[in-house]
């Protein structure tokens, strides 16, 4: 009877430190995936890029400094590799194309383009997509550092070597879904 | 109140009120047995195992199911790259795989997901949706759909089904053996005011269960409100999305209560169903909670 008992409490003990070790390396995981999304979605939207700036240059020939600060701003995004340089460089890229848009509108031949409105669809929802990978990505990091530091998961946090992320914070006052401050 | 606090408040409702519902069932089976003794004992696994068989069959299926009942079809990417563009972000924002999405055809504007479960989601559209609303109005419809997903609506449902149904036969049932059969075992005497007691909850508990199948209903609409603004961070998109439900008069030509519950907005004339029994919140309650998640920013 006595050891029915003790394997019972042994048996409950190692449930218990299973189902919080593997929630801390399965949040972990959530967040390197949702660090992938982020990055496919810069991906797409640098790709389609050279497409925007050669259309807009078709018609607006004189505005230079504004492609510049595109093409800059992408080749930034593009070789960016912590999570803090990447953000930095997608807030920077997201400026310039709010700017290159902006400049669009002072053309109507360009603005009425079938080819200019397919990319500016297509620029928004990449727009979109990357702002909602961004905001996945923080509210993973948010539960996982959570988990990192209360108790009782953060006793097993060293075991599973999982430690707390990176928030991807992207300075842009414009930004509606600005990540991090959801309360 | 932001939409953590809205999630969590509904989340405790529909706890509460399928524990209810299992109140509900135990005092029905109560009395069954205070009335009939033995025999009211051996109606209960045949009335909860119709319920059950009914219910979970459709649940089940239901991805397929509701397509033949709704008359809706199955659209690819290339039949509407907007649509799927929309839907690929609220994937995104919500972490959930890409469902089936399907097309009513019919001027109405209104929507609906089901599913056994996110892997087999399905959502689908009316022709009147897609032309009534723009980018973020149906942006906020296909994150509530989404949201009704995540929180596995479809499963919920099916369980305030099957609890109702099974109480709906069992006292169907128990009523008529009352008819015919009267009560065989009266050796046990029995307290009249208990038996009068369990006739009284036998005639009144399929009324009260499908008042609490309604409420889940609509505390599950309102989570999956909350749930939307979760993934959008935009309570506006989907606050003028069901403003423009609001103004729009016309209703679904598919107008079968099996389904009423699934859709976005009630296809059954809410004049006609008393506030009790409706499946859906007032839409302009649901507008005005969604204005006070805006103004919190």
């Amino acid at each position: 009877m006595k050891t029915i008992i003790v394997l019972g409490v042994v048996a409950l003990i190692a449930v218990f430190i299973i189902s919080q070790y593997n929630r801390l390396i399965r949040l972990n995981i959530t967040v390197d995936e949702a660090w992938a999304q982020i990055e496919v979605q810069l991906k797409r939207r640098a790709d389609l890029i050279p497409n925007l700036v050669e259309t807009v240059k078709g018609y607006a020939k004189h505005e230079q400094s504004t492609f510049d600060a595109v093409v800059t701003a992408r080749a930034k995004a593009t070789t960016a590799t912590t999570v803090a340089d990447t953000a930095a460089a997608d807030g920077m890229l997201t400026q310039a194309l709010r700017g290159l848009l902006a400049v669009a509108e002072a053309y109507p031949d360009l603005k009425a383009s079938t080819n200019f409105l397919s990319l500016q669809e297509e620029l928004s929802t990449t727009e979109n997509k990357v702002a909602f990978s961004r905001q996945f990505y923080n509210d993973n990091v948010r539960e996982l550092n959570t988990a990192v530091k209360t108790i009782p998961s953060s006793f097993f946090a060293g075991f599973a070597k999982v430690s707390e992320r990176e928030f991807y914070e992207v300075e842009d006052p414009q930004d509606r879904k600005a990540p991090g401050v959801t309360f | 109140m932001n939409f953590r606090t809205m999630q969590a408040a509904n989340r405790r409702k529909t706890i509460g009120l399928l524990v209810g519902m299992g109140v509900l069932m135990w005092c029905v089976v109560y009395a069954a047995l205070t009335y009939f003794g033995g025999s009211g004992a051996g109606i209960v696994p045949i009335a909860v195992g119709i319920a059950l068989i009914s219910v979970w069959g459709s649940y089940y299926g239901s991805d397929k199911l509701v397509l033949t009942m709704t008359g809706a079809k199955l659209i690819q990417e290339s039949d509407n790259p907007k649509l799927f563009d929309l839907i690929q972000e609220v994937i995104i924002a919500s972490g959930l795989p890409m469902p089936k999405v399907a097309i009513v055809i019919d001027s109405a504007p209104n929507a609906f997901a089901t599913g056994r479960n996110p892997e087999h989601a399905l959502i689908a559209f009316t022709t009147g949706i897609l032309d009534a609303m723009d980018r973020d109005q149906l942006q906020g419809v296909i994150a509530h759909e989404m949201a009704h997903v995540a929180n596995r609506d479809t499963l919920v449902s099916a369980v305030a089904a099957t609890t109702a149904g099974a109480i709906a036969i069992l006292s169907d049932m128990l009523t008529r053996m009352m008819f015919f059969g009267g009560r065989r075992d009266r050796e046990g005497g029995g307290n009249p005011i208990a038996l009068v007691i369990s006739l009284v909850i036998l005639i009144l508990a399929p009324l009260a269960a499908m008042m609490l199948r309604s409420a889940i209903s609509r505390k599950r609409e309102s989570l999956a409100d909350a749930t939307a603004v979760s993934f959008t961070r935009n309570p506006a998109g989907l606050r003028s999305a069901l403003e423009v439900l609001a103004s729009d008069s016309t209703v679904v030509q598919q107008r079968s209560t099996a389904v009423a519950h699934i859709w976005i907005e009630s296809p059954l004339d809410s004049k006609s169903v008393s506030k009790l029994f409706s499946t859906h919140p007032p839409i302009a309650e649901r507008i005005a909670v969604l204005k006070s998640m805006e103004s919190l920013g």
